[in-house]
């Protein structure tokens, strides 16, 4: 399964993994002029402060309580890739918010106006969905300082307590 | 190995997906009162304001019983459990043989003793039938009396105030939403609510639903009288015990279960709306009664029923996440604390504008519970901190910060899974 890793450390905060999220996210592919979309696109990796700039993303973990809190069914792991995303699937998110209030790092943004003026569809959770049609992440492709890479783990199982050893 | 299980909605559905994983050559069987696949009533009010079609409420698609060779049969009700012969009875006649079985009846709703639940023009907002009589027999500009200002009332009040409809919602204490937010965070929702167009009265018992065969409004017990062509009972929910409390299983508000989810018979359990947790942030036992919750406890189970010893743990009776109109709120944990209470709590807060409000409450180093308003971002983190009861004293002066993050503590193995960031 892919995985996105994280060295902390080495990051200098320049945001350069926000700015390609967006653009990446982004109908333009271009940060600024994703400015003038509606809804504007948010970045799904934040970078957030400890004693120095840590970036924050999602880790598609193995059990993910965004899958279990989802009152849709759209928000789900993919059994091949790994990948927990809550597009592409049959069933659509309704902007319940319960996947963000599951997480317990943080990384599901909601899209407030992704409404419409009339709201007649629904704001959406925006979250980390590796860049699928990408070959690297362009989160990972911008960081200058290697803080971000993409490795294959295998996907850890549980033991018998339920715990990941 | 034969899992029955009664019940295909969130903890149903999702205890039959994991039994199918654990156990790729079990029976499995599936007993349900419910026509048709498993959906979400979480979704009903999308469905009632002609947002969402019946299949889109359907969480685990139609083909989920067919693709984990699920023997799923809907339209049966389970009328007794007998455990000593490891039997259940259905109304059909059937008698169906187990070796685990697991309850997941869920909840219903809960009526007042007022004269008038009965009378045509009546209905609860519990089920998808509920929201399918609603739309047939309502149409814009007609005016709907709501009894009840918890979740699923203003979840009906929102959806039919966008079809046009005059709503007004009677609540008899003294804001909406009473069990989920505090006064200050419900004020936000409540003016929000009335930017849409309903009409809400407080501090207000309904003593009545007037009317001689079909219902014609709601009698007060000190105000005029609400006329409505139609009523909407949403005065709260109950457990569905009574086929575990008919077999002789331990049930208090709900069914009683172990930390593995195990009545106190040997091969049953029980997940969902139908059980009582030990609720950590209030160390109180309280019926589960969210979807989450629900979810969570079916996987649990199918662990526990496949003979895997996983505890469940880290209970919170309280989570919800709503947006009606424009402002989103997460109320999680013990939101509510009694002025009275000798307990050593205190509370942190702040407020925005007369949209943003968040409340931190705080017991012997702890977060036990959280209300925010209008920016819900990092709400789940602090859900984390509450679940696993993490001591936050060294974060004490920078709790509601804007730059308090799960960046904070990245550094230990937190929240039971491997952190990436070593
Ligand atoms: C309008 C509305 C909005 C909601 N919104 C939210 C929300 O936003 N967030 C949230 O967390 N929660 C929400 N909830 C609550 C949530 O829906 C429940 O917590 C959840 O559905 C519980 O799932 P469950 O599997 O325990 O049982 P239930 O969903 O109650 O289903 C139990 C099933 O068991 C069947 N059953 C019962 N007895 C028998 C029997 N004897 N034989 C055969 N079948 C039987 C019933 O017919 C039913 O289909 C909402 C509820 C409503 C009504």
């Amino acid at each position: 399964m892919k995985k996105l890793t994280v060295t902390a450390e080495d990051c200098t905060g320049c945001r350069r993994c926000e700015q390609a999220c967006i653009a990446a996210h982004s109908r333009a592919g271009n940060a600024a002029l994703a400015t003038l979309e509606k809804p504007e696109p948010k970045s799904r990796i934040l970078i957030e402060y400890d004693r120095g700039p840590v970036p924050l993303v999602c880790r598609h973990c193995v059990e993910p309580l965004c899958v279990s809190a989802c009152m849709a069914g759209c928000m789900q792991k993919d059994p091949e890739t790994g990948i927990v995303n809550n597009v592409g699937h049959e069933q659509q998110c309704v902007g319940c918010w319960m996947c963000i209030m599951a997480c317990p790092y943080g990384v599901i943004s909601p899209s407030y106006d992704a409404g419409g003026e009339d709201q007649s569809s629904f704001a959406v959770a925006l979250k980390c969905d590796l860049c699928p049609n990408l070959d690297t992440p362009a989160c990972v492709a911008a960081c200058p300082m290697n803080v971000l890479a993409v490795s294959d783990v295998p996907e850890p199982v549980f033991n018998a307590k339920g715990n990941v050893p | 190995m034969t899992y029955v299980i009664i019940g295909a909605s969130a903890a149903g559905a999702q205890a039959a997906e994991d039994l199918r994983k654990l156990d790729p050559d079990g029976d499995i069987r599936i007993l349900t009162e419910e026509a048709g696949p498993p959906y979400s009533r979480c979704l009903i009010s999308r469905y009632a304001d002609g947002r969402l079609q019946e299949r889109d409420l359907y969480f685990k698609t139609d083909h989920f019983a067919a693709d984990h060779r699920i023997h799923y049969s809907s339209g049966v009700r389970v009328t007794s459990i007998r455990p000593g012969s490891n039997t259940v009875i259905c109304d059909n006649g059937e008698t169906v043989v187990y070796d685990k079985l697991l309850l997941a009846t869920g909840s219903r709703p809960w009526l007042p003793a007022i004269p008038g639940c009965d009378l045509e023009g009546v209905c609860t907002f519990h089920s998808l039938k509920d929201a399918q009589a609603i739309t047939a027999q309502t149409s814009p500009t007609q005016t709907v009396a709501i009894i009840g200002a918890g979740f699923a009332g203003l979840e009906a009040a929102y959806a039919l105030a966008r079809k046009r409809l005059k709503v007004t919602v009677v609540e008899r204490c003294g804001q909406i939403l009473p069990n989920q937010l505090d006064a200050q965070g419900a004020t936000i929702i409540h003016r929000d609510l009335e930017r849409m167009g309903v009409q809400i009265i407080l501090n207000q018992s309904v003593a009545a639903i007037n009317g001689s065969d079909r219902a014609t409004g709601v009698m007060l017990a000190e105000k005029p009288q609400v006329q409505a062509d139609f009523v909407i009972v949403a005065t709260g929910t109950e457990p569905n015990k009574g086929l575990a409390a008919q077999a002789g299983l331990e049930t208090a508000r709900g069914i009683r279960v172990s930390n593995r989810l195990q009545t106190s018979a040997p091969h049953i359990f029980a997940a969902g709306d139908a059980i009582e947790i030990d609720d950590v942030s209030t160390g109180k036992r309280m019926p589960s009664a969210t979807w989450f919750n629900a979810v969570l406890q079916g996987k649990y189970a199918a662990y526990n029923m496949a003979g895997r010893t996983r505890p469940y743990t880290g209970a919170v009776g309280i989570q919800n996440a709503v947006q009606f109109h424009q402002i989103p709120a997460i109320s999680l944990g013990q939101v509510l604390v009694d002025s009275d209470s000798r307990e050593n709590v205190e509370v942190v807060s702040l407020s925005e504008g007369d949209a943003i409000y968040k409340k931190l409450v705080l017991k012997d180093g702890r977060i036990v519970g959280m209300v925010f308003v209008g920016d819900i971002q990092k709400s789940g983190f602090y859900g984390a901190l509450i679940r696993d009861q993490v001591d936050v004293s060294r974060f004490r002066h920078k709790l509601l910060d804007k730059d308090f993050s799960y960046a904070a503590v990245h550094r230990g193995p937190q929240f039971g899974q491997r952190s990436p960031y070593q």
